[in-house]
């Protein structure tokens, strides 16, 4: 357990589904065959929701699942498994967060939190190694034991991604933000299709990241109510980045 | 030395304004953020180097840097106790939670949700000591200009 202090952290970095992923190992195991094998694991773990859930790829079971060609029965049982987690989302969300938009079907917001979270199994199970894992932003925490630090994330600045607005330090759990720094007019608000411009970014850290990559989605699609909102939520905590620059934390 | 105990002083009011730390319950605004170490008391860690007391030199130019220890913060989660690195101007170079809820460490899986976030408007990601940023989406094309790619070259 002792060993995971202080040893230097090993770095990977591949893409997959458009993203960078990113990981970094601190331990026992960050630069042998075990942690290659991980992390070539979560890789491929990766590529398969992709291949599966892919709204690129016309051959992909969800792309012919919105076509009509086939049904659900046909797909393999993630697909229903990430259709459900939308569901649920939407209801929880009063609608703001679909699945479903203008009736074209778009599992993406679900999907990649739910990927990556499952995608860290393998490096989990490194003994005596902690784990970071991110994709495009959204990342996982694991740590070996009690020795091990705390993994220190930075909360992007929506108004100036070269810096960093907030620090939170994370042992075992997740942290999503959702914005629109990058990537202008990601997040619309299922119920009207509107971009959201009161707010430039919502992170939220939870336990896994499945549900705080949907959270923070949700709350962003929620505009104005995002915080409201996110502090109904159980066992979340966030920091909200209003378009004018206010931070206002939850939780 | 009394010159060197105000400009410490006001660095702490700065760290108070600076690091909010949400301890209400649901439903409540913004407003009710309370500062984490709003009662930095006397009994503080507090180390400087290079401030030997002098005659009221330059004040804050005297000092090559601070490390203050907040007292214990008790929010809905349990206690937390933050550690506060400044430089010779003031600013705030690192954070660090010294105490975690769950008070003694014995429970490993603290939660990640237990841990305070720590909202400092004049960091930057060289001073942050950060081993991952979390941001909005980036795409492959992005990546090299991100803030994660310096970190994963580092």
């Amino acid at each position: 357990m002792s060993t995971a202090v202080a040893t230097p952290t090993a770095r990977y970095v591949e893409h997959v589904m458009g993203m960078p992923v990113s990981l970094a190992l601190r331990g026992r195991h960050t630069d042998d065959a075990a942690a290659r094998g991980a992390w070539a694991e979560a890789m491929a773990a990766l590529q398969d929701v992709d291949r599966v859930f892919s709204t690129y790829r016309p051959d992909s079971f969800v792309s012919r699942l919105a076509r009509g060609e086939v049904t659900l029965d046909d797909c393999p049982p993630e697909v229903a498994e990430v259709l459900a987690l939308g569901e649920l989302a939407r209801l929880q969300s009063h609608g703001a967060f679909d699945v479903r938009r203008a009736g074209v079907l778009d599992p993406s917001g679900v999907v990649k939190g739910w990927a990556v979270e499952r995608a860290t199994r393998p490096l989990r199970a490194l003994p005596d190694t902690d784990v970071c894992l991110s994709a495009g932003g959204d990342l996982v925490c694991h740590v070996a034991g009690l020795a091990s630090p705390d993994w220190r994330i930075g909360i992007e600045d929506p108004h100036d991604p070269t810096r960093v607005l907030a620090v939170v330090p994370v042992r075992n759990g997740a942290v999503a933000t959702s914005g629109l720094a990058h990537r202008g007019g990601h997040v619309v608000d299922a119920r009207t299709g509107a971009v959201p411009d009161a707010i430039a970014s919502v992170t939220v850290v939870h336990d896994d990241l499945t549900w705080a990559d949907i959270d923070a989605t949700a709350a962003f699609a929620l505009g104005r109510d995002a915080a409201r909102w996110l502090r109904t939520r159980p066992r979340r905590r966030g920091l909200v980045v209003w378009a004018d620059g206010r931070t206002e934390l939850v939780g | 030395m009394k010159r060197i105990v105000l400009w410490l002083l006001s660095t702490i009011s700065a760290v108070v304004l600076l690091f909010g730390y949400h301890t209400s319950t649901a439903g409540t605004v913004a407003t009710t953020q309370q500062p984490v170490g709003a009662s930095l008391s006397t009994t503080s860690t507090t180390t400087t180097s290079g401030g030997t007391g002098g005659s009221g030199g330059s004040g804050p130019n005297t000092q090559t840097g601070s490390t203050v220890t907040g007292t214990v913060a008790q929010t809905r989660w349990g206690p937390v106790q933050v550690q506060i690195t400044t430089d010779a101007k003031g600013t705030i170079t690192d954070v660090e939670v010294v105490q975690y809820p769950a008070g003694n460490h014995e429970d490993e899986q603290i939660n990640s949700y237990a841990l305070p976030i720590l909202v400092q408007s004049t960091l930057d990601a060289q001073s942050a000591h950060i081993d991952m940023v979390s941001g909005a989406t980036v795409t492959s094309e992005g990546y090299l200009q991100s803030l994660q790619s310096a970190l994963d070259q580092a």
